[in-house]
């Protein structure tokens, strides 16, 4: 008789079969690291822990935190989204347009909003299109279409700023503070708990992680990669809306250039609360404490009159830092 | 026990495949590349006009210069976001090393000229260095470690100078050779054609370059076989960082002042545009520096003939996004063909 070789499952690595104390490290590695960052700058600066600054703070990193939340979902899949930023600007401006448009009133508000998040998901479902059907990186669909949107932001608006916003949208996104918490807070904390939700209670955000972790095994398995894919797209983009608007509200306009840099710091943010490039790593938590971690250090360093330039530098240190220190918790090995 | 022959027996090509076949050998981008010259000729007949021949020239062979280093990052199955902050750090070093030296020795143009471009490419080296040592030593993803040395150059370069333009090159360097004709072509059109001879013949004649190309393809069966796969990375990136000096070197000549803005984020973009539109796999293993110089050039007539038909500056920003996503769609689909026959 022969035994037929059973494949080993022993060098499949499982999030289960971590060994505790690294699984301990790599929960509280980064809260650590906040928390010292936090005491170190209120030596230098008393001011740190104000009222006010911490509310500021807390403001700050919610609308980093949605940005992260949208690059982790796409990070899930060992994909990123180059076209975030710009993306941004483009909803910005489209939904400030149809906001100040001919609606008016409440029907106007609604337009802008709806019409706005319409176009944020309509612009990831073409970007997943190209990942999963024309079978071209991430990196080269998205960042075509970082090029096609910082045209469109520019071309929609003719490269003005969008005034005269309603001012219930303004107070709805920006002004509003029921019970005390300010609108984004609160909007930020409603897209993370349902995000949370989505990736640990629905075959969708499951598949996400199996994409991501092994597409072929994801294949051979039955989830259908490709609609996953531009699911995820779309949803990456769609958070990046909401994100979008909040923004529009605070500025008071529609911006086309109010992406900037935000594609860059909202992967740094993910992967500094330790999402992987490599795909099937990270999740809500991540995106939160990374844009937090992010933001309390400009924001330290702002309060105790760090150079602009100066502060590139740090974040740069801090990105790479943060990936090295990710290597080392999870070990060698490609 | 038979044993499966290893050719395949010929199968005749239906017109379509074997037009996709040629199209995969010679590359989509040639025929695209003349397709633009002509319909830009016919429809603006100033494209042919001998200064914005020359303009274009010179736009391609600054890309040129830095899409070959970006390339070769890219075969070896990297990323370097990093070469458009070293053009900005790499510009205002070696301006100030030049401005500061020429004050003090107005006699000696050459040595002061000579001076300035080691200091440059002594910061694309070492750029290059941490780049490469960041992803061999601690196995982090190219990506973000360019990523991070991007931030922290490009902030380099703008606290040394508080982003004031560094005047006082010598003015030799400015006069003959950065706003320079040397045989009726720019002087830097000469520094590209160098650097694209130099790179393809690392590539098709050395033992190094084969290597690079092994290890871009199969890393786990490249250090199986023997090969040094650390060195060799890291030499990728030294090589990415130096050719982005050499450009920023060039376009200070150009300009005539150390900026920590030339550069940045758009010609890093550029310059992985250049190498993707060339076939350069973003999975590592395959590129070809001619074709890369070809992408130059390509994307340079495209700009230059978007600005003589008077197109929208924001709607050149689309076109060049879809251009560049279809490029790489076709690409790929010509792959797929291939591989199934």
């Amino acid at each position: 008789m022969t035994e037929t070789p059973v494949p080993s499952t022993a060098t499949v690595a499982s999030p289960a079969a971590m060994p505790a104390a690294g699984s301990l490290v790599r929960r509280l590695g980064l809260p650590a690291a906040l928390v010292v960052m936090v005491a170190a700058f209120t030596v230098a600066e008393p001011r740190m822990l104000a009222g006010d600054n911490l509310l500021n703070v807390v403001v700050q990193a919610s609308y980093l935190t949605l940005f992260a939340l949208a690059q982790v979902v796409v990070l899930l899949t060992r994909g990123f989204d180059l076209s975030l930023g710009t993306a941004v600007s483009t909803v910005s401006v489209f939904a400030a347009l149809l906001l100040t448009g001919s609606f008016g009133g409440a029907a106007g508000t609604l337009a802008g909003i709806v019409g706005g998040l319409a176009l944020a998901a309509a612009i990831g479902a073409v970007n997943g299109a190209v990942v999963a059907w024309l079978r071209v990186s991430p990196f080269v669909a998205t960042l075509g279409m970082l090029n096609v949107c910082l045209g469109l932001a520019s071309l929609l608006s003719d490269g003005r700023p969008v005034a005269g916003l309603p001012d219930t949208f303004t107070t709805l996104f920006y002004a509003a503070a029921p019970l005390g918490i300010p609108a984004p807070v609160l909007v930020a904390l409603g897209v993370a708990g349902l995000l949370y939700a989505l990736l640990h209670h629905t075959v969708f955000g499951r598949s996400l992680y199996l994409v991501g972790g092994n597409p072929r095994a994801a294949e051979v398995a039955g989830v259908p990669v490709r609609a996953v894919l531009v699911g995820a797209y779309a949803l990456c983009s769609l958070l990046a809306g909401i994100g979008a608007l909040l923004l529009t509200a605070r500025t008071g306009t529609g911006e086309p250039n109010l992406g900037g840099t935000l594609t860059l710091e909202s992967i740094a943010a993910a992967v500094v609360g330790g999402a992987s490039l490599r795909g099937g790593a990270g999740g809500v938590g991540a995106a939160v404490l990374g844009a937090l971690f992010v933001t309390v250090l400009a924001n330290g360093m702002n309060l105790t009159r760090v150079d602009g330039n100066v502060q590139a530098i740090v974040l740069g240190c801090v990105i790479v830092a943060a990936v090295v220190a990710d290597r080392l918790r999870t070990g060698g090995g490609r | 026990m038979s044993v499966r022959p290893l050719d395949h027996p010929p199968v005749p090509l239906r017109p379509d495949e074997r037009a996709l076949r040629l199209m995969a050998a010679i590359g989509l981008l040639p025929l695209l590349l003349v397709a633009a010259v002509v319909v830009v000729g016919i429809l603006e007949p100033r494209f042919f006009g001998l200064m914005n021949l020359l303009n274009i020239l010179r736009a391609a062979s600054f890309l040129a210069i830095i899409a070959a280093g970006q390339m070769i990052v890219l075969i070896s199955g990297g990323f370097d976001l990093s070469v458009g902050a070293v053009v900005a750090l790499t510009s205002t070093v070696s301006a100030s090393v030049m401005a500061a030296l020429g004050a003090a020795l107005p006699e000696a143009p050459a040595t002061v000229i000579a001076v300035g471009l080691v200091a440059g490419l002594a910061v694309g080296a070492v750029v290059g260095l941490v780049n490469g040592a960041c992803v061999v030593l601690l196995r982090v993803s190219p990506f973000m470690v360019t990523l991070g040395t991007m931030s922290i150059v490009g902030g380099l370069a703008l606290l040394l100078t508080n982003g004031i333009p560094v005047y006082g090159l010598p003015e030799a360097l400015v006069r003959d050779f950065g706003r320079a004709l040397w045989f009726g072509v720019p002087a830097s059109v000469f520094v590209a054609a160098a650097v694209v001879a130099l790179v393809w013949l690392a590539q098709t004649r050395t033992v190094a370059g084969r290597h690079l190309h092994a290890i871009g393809g199969n890393p786990q069966a490249a250090l199986v076989s023997g090969i040094a796969t650390r060195r060799h990375l890291v030499g990728a990136y030294v090589a990415s960082g130096l050719l982005a000096a050499v450009t920023g070197l060039v376009l200070t000549a150009r300009v005539g002042s150390g900026q920590a803005n030339l550069g940045g984020l758009d010609l890093t973009l550029q310059s992985i545009a250049a190498a993707v539109i060339a076939g350069t796999s973003l999975r590592g293993g395959v590129g070809r520096v001619e074709r890369v110089a070809v992408a130059a050039v390509f994307l340079a007539i495209v700009t230059n003939a978007m600005n003589l038909l008077r197109v929208d500056s924001k709607l050149q920003l689309i076109v060049l996004g879809v251009v560049l996503v279809a490029a790489v769609a076709i690409d790929e689909l010509a792959k797929r063909r291939q591989i199934r026959d």
